[in-house]
């Protein structure tokens, strides 16, 4: 799991949202919230509404998250991977994290030229009878169409930022962004050809079974148009419920600018 | 075979957009983290329950968790969980709702429950799964994406109903769905159009009257599963029992059905310690008694045995329902008899039977429910603790659902009895106490269980004591002995009775008692009688053999 440690992602979570960390021990998270999380997180619209109404300044909360399962009985939140409070934060994440544009830092004072990267880590769900995800981050240079797999493992390992650094400069890429986006799909489109899908033909021959015993089940009915209908809407359910599909949906993504030196490397 | 590919076209889209506006974009810390949330909150395997994972709280038992895993596996998220009464088929139903949840597959449900189990299930889905459960009030939610919870009458109301059947729900649970086993109903009719992927039936009973109603549940989650009706009558027949008992249609029921029984479980379920308290009228209310015994019997109607009961709850419950008659401004055969009689109850002693509950209660702190059959009883036993420093809440079927809570508040945090005049049937849940009075005794011995299940429930940590209290020389002793004690109803742990009377015919117990009291000529003749009746209950428990469910499992 990715995420081994929740404290420091909440943590994380917090600083990277500009809160204010009033106290971090064995456990236990004490964080004054700005009024833009306060508003996220702490469902009081009327209250926000009230305030801004009124043209008062808000008084945002300070929150006490428990992480460490030995202190939970204390004052303060219990979070942990199932509490709704961490799922509030991951569908938060969702939408504050999905677009982005990032460059390489430079901490030289050579001129430094970077080179643009299209970024996109999809999530693919196979579901039949059953539901499974796969996580693939792809990456792929703009400029001569080279493409990485485990992207973000070699993201991790450099210094990104907002802007970018004084002495750098951006290359324009050769490659459109849409049409770099179409060789990640078939790029994907051939690695799902290439997997065996048995769990799509299970699921394939349950839905045929399914609708002949419906049919069966429906045969002395005659032309009466209710039944008909049921027919139809039940015949629906058992497609809705085994019709094998996949689906690439995207997490998040973005235009990377790299050094000359980090893209190189990627492909030793 | 073909497998359907649904692309992602829009995100490319909004990211060009944001290219050419110059933002706004996120930075790395939380593009990260985004990313490590997904990984995370990924479904890795096809197989496998992930729900536990994500409620540590929680203690499943051993049977819920393959349970559930068995519905999502095997049965593809259609069957019927019917596990004996008290097991959790709850528990069971919210582990896979979670299930589906977490794997992204349900994103909207529909829930139907009794009226008065709806606050309980939103709350048991909101506090134990985390499942964000709404119940449905004046404003209607049935086009957004949630998890409702309502009752069947609600739903399919006009104003509701139209809607609701244009919805496609990924998830539809009917709980005690064994009311849905006649198919010419409107019930029936109604959940057979919903729209649904995954469908849950719950009930205790799957097969109560008739081997049909097996045939008509499975219908609903698997039309043609088991042929048409026809098919199915001519192969399996009509008896119940066949369920049981024909090794084929039990293999094709057990993969759309999960069934444990309490002794599978493995559970050490905390024993139930049952004791008569034999009560002896006073000299005055004997003679009452007896002399009310003797106006009755030239009475025509068939309410008079009633007053000789309420008598033995108390000289209120009589008092009231007397009083009530002789106010109807109709021709009454002993009128006068009656009235003179109305003034002796007046000069009667606090009743035998009260007193006997504050010598049980009065020493001790613990927490007690008593039982009795009439308001007028419940009233007076209320006054009459308080008069002896007892503190009582009174609860009825009747109270509306904030209320029943409230009151079930009250006596878990303050109060040391409640008295209820009925088991407010799939009610409350009171197993944080173990002691009950059964202050009078239904007639109908299903009511008696029911009473009974509320605190001798999954959850219950002390053995339950429960005291039934009987008058001696009075209709209660016979009921008593020649019933109760007969067909050892208190000492089964959950009892077949329903479905042992449903094949007797036996459609009303409690009229079927009225009868043998108000037909006997002589007290000796309505003990043969009664006699007879529980002789035969007590040959069809012994003929209606355990049924055999697991038996099979293994090796089939």
């Amino acid at each position: 799991m990715a995420l081994e440690n929740l404290h420091d992602f909440m943590t994380d979570y917090f600083i990277a949202n500009q809160c204010e960390i009033l106290e971090n021990e064995n456990g236990k998270l004490h964080v004054q919230l700005t009024d833009k999380m306060d508003e996220i997180l702490m469902n009081r619209p009327f209250y926000w509404q009230y305030v801004k109404k009124l043209g008062y300044p808000g008084e945002p909360m300070t929150v006490s998250f428990i992480t460490n399962p030995e202190r939970r009985e204390e004052e303060g939140e219990w979070v942990h991977f199932g509490s709704p409070r961490i799922h509030q934060i991951f569908r938060t994440l969702t939408n504050q994290g999905k677009y982005t544009r990032l460059f390489e830092e430079n901490n030289t004072s050579q001129r430094t030229a970077l080179v643009p990267w299209l970024v996109i880590n999809m999530k693919i769900s196979y579901t039949g009878k059953h539901k499974r995800d796969e996580i693939i981050s792809i990456g792929l240079q703009l400029i001569n169409g080279a493409m990485k797999i485990d992207m973000m493992d070699e993201l991790n390992k450099i210094s990104l930022q907002s802007s970018i650094a004084d002495f750098s400069y951006t290359m324009t890429p050769i490659i459109r962004l849409k049409s770099g986006y179409q060789r990640i799909i078939q790029y994907l489109e051939r690695y799902l050809q290439q997997q065996n899908h048995e769990w799509a033909q299970e699921s394939w021959n349950h839905l045929q079974e399914e609708k002949q015993l419906l049919s069966h089940f429906y045969q002395n009915s005659g032309d009466d148009e209710e039944y008909e209908n049921r027919f139809d809407q039940e015949m629906n359910d058992i497609e809705n419920r085994f019709q094998p599909f996949i689906e690439l949906s995207v997490i998040n993504g973005g235009l990377f600018y790299l050094s000359q030196l980090t893209s190189n490397k990627l492909f030793i | 075979m073909n497998i359907q590919l649904k692309r992602d076209q829009e995100f490319i889209d909004e990211l060009n957009t944001k290219l050419e506006n110059d933002g706004p974009f996120t930075n790395w810390n939380l593009f990260k983290m985004s990313y490590d949330s997904s990984l995370a909150t990924m479904t890795k395997e096809f197989k496998g329950l992930t729900a536990p994972n994500h409620l540590p709280h929680m203690t499943f038992l051993e049977h819920q968790l393959e349970c559930a895993q068995q519905i999502v596996e095997e049965m593809n998220g259609r069957g019927i969980l019917a596990d004996e009464v008290g097991l959790g088929k709850t528990i069971e139903a919210g582990l896979i709702l979670k299930e589906y949840m977490i794997r992204g597959l349900v994103k909207k449900a529909l829930i139907l429950v009794p009226a008065s189990l709806v606050n309980q299930w939103v709350n048991e889905l909101n506090q134990k799964f985390y499942i964000p459960a709404l119940s449905q009030r004046k404003r209607p939610v049935w086009d957004q994406e949630n998890i409702v919870v309502t009752s069947i009458d609600t739903a399919k109301r006009q104003q509701h109903k139209d809607i609701i059947l244009e919805q496609d729900y990924d998830f539809v649970l009917i709980d005690e769905a064994h009311k849905l086993k006649n198919h010419k109903t409107k019930n029936y009719e109604f959940v057979r159009s919903l729209k649904k992927k995954y469908c849950l039936l719950l009930t205790a009973t799957p097969v109560q009257n008739k081997l049909s109603d097996i045939f008509n549940l499975v219908s609903i989650l698997k039309p043609g599963y088991l042929g048409n009706y026809e098919d199915f009558t001519n192969q399996f027949g009509k008896d119940r029992k066949n369920l049981f008992n024909d090794a084929h249609l039990k293999q094709l029921i057990q993969k759309v059905m999960v069934r444990n029984r309490r002794q599978d479980t493995g559970i050490d379920w905390t024993k139930r310690k049952v004791e008569t308290v034999w009560i002896d009228f006073t000299k005055e209310e004997q003679e009452a008694y007896d002399e009310l015994t003797r106006i009755s019997k030239d009475s025509a109607s068939f309410s008079s045995i009633t007053y000789t009961r309420e008598l033995c709850s108390s000289r209120e419950a009589c008092y009231m329902s007397l009083k009530k008659m002789l106010n109807q401004d109709k021709e009454i055969v002993n009128r006068t008899d009656y009235e003179s009689f109305l003034g002796r109850i007046e000069q009667l002693p606090h009743h035998a039977k009260a007193d006997k509950v504050v010598e049980l209660i009065k020493d001790t702190d613990e927490k007690f429910i008593i039982f009795t059959e009439y308001r007028a009883s419940q009233l007076y036993l209320q006054w009459y603790l308080q008069q002896h420093g007892i503190s009582s809440v009174p609860f009825r079927g009747g109270f509306k659902r904030g209320k029943k809570d409230w009151m079930r508040q009250l006596f878990q945090n303050h109060a040391q009895v409640l008295i209820a005049t009925e088991a407010g049937g799939e009610g409350i849940n009171l197993q944080f106490c173990n002691n009950m009075i059964n202050y009078d005794l239904p007639w109908n011995p299903m009511r008696l269980e029911q009473r009974i299940g509320r605190i001798h429930r999954f959850g219950q940590e002390s053995d339950v004591n429960i005291y039934n209290f009987a008058i001696r020389n009075t209709m209660e002793e016979h009921v008593l002995n020649l019933l109760y004690e007969k067909i050892q109803l208190f000492e089964r742990v959950v009892g077949n009775l329903d479905s042992i009377l449903a094949d007797l015919n036996i459609g009303n117990m409690e009229e079927e008692i009225q009868t043998i009291f108000k037909e006997s000529a002589t007290d000796g003749e309505a003990r043969i009688k009664l006699e007879n009746l529980s002789s035969v209950i007590s040959f069809a428990q012994q003929n209606n053999s355990e049924e055999d469910w697991n038996g099979t499992r293994e090796s089939s």
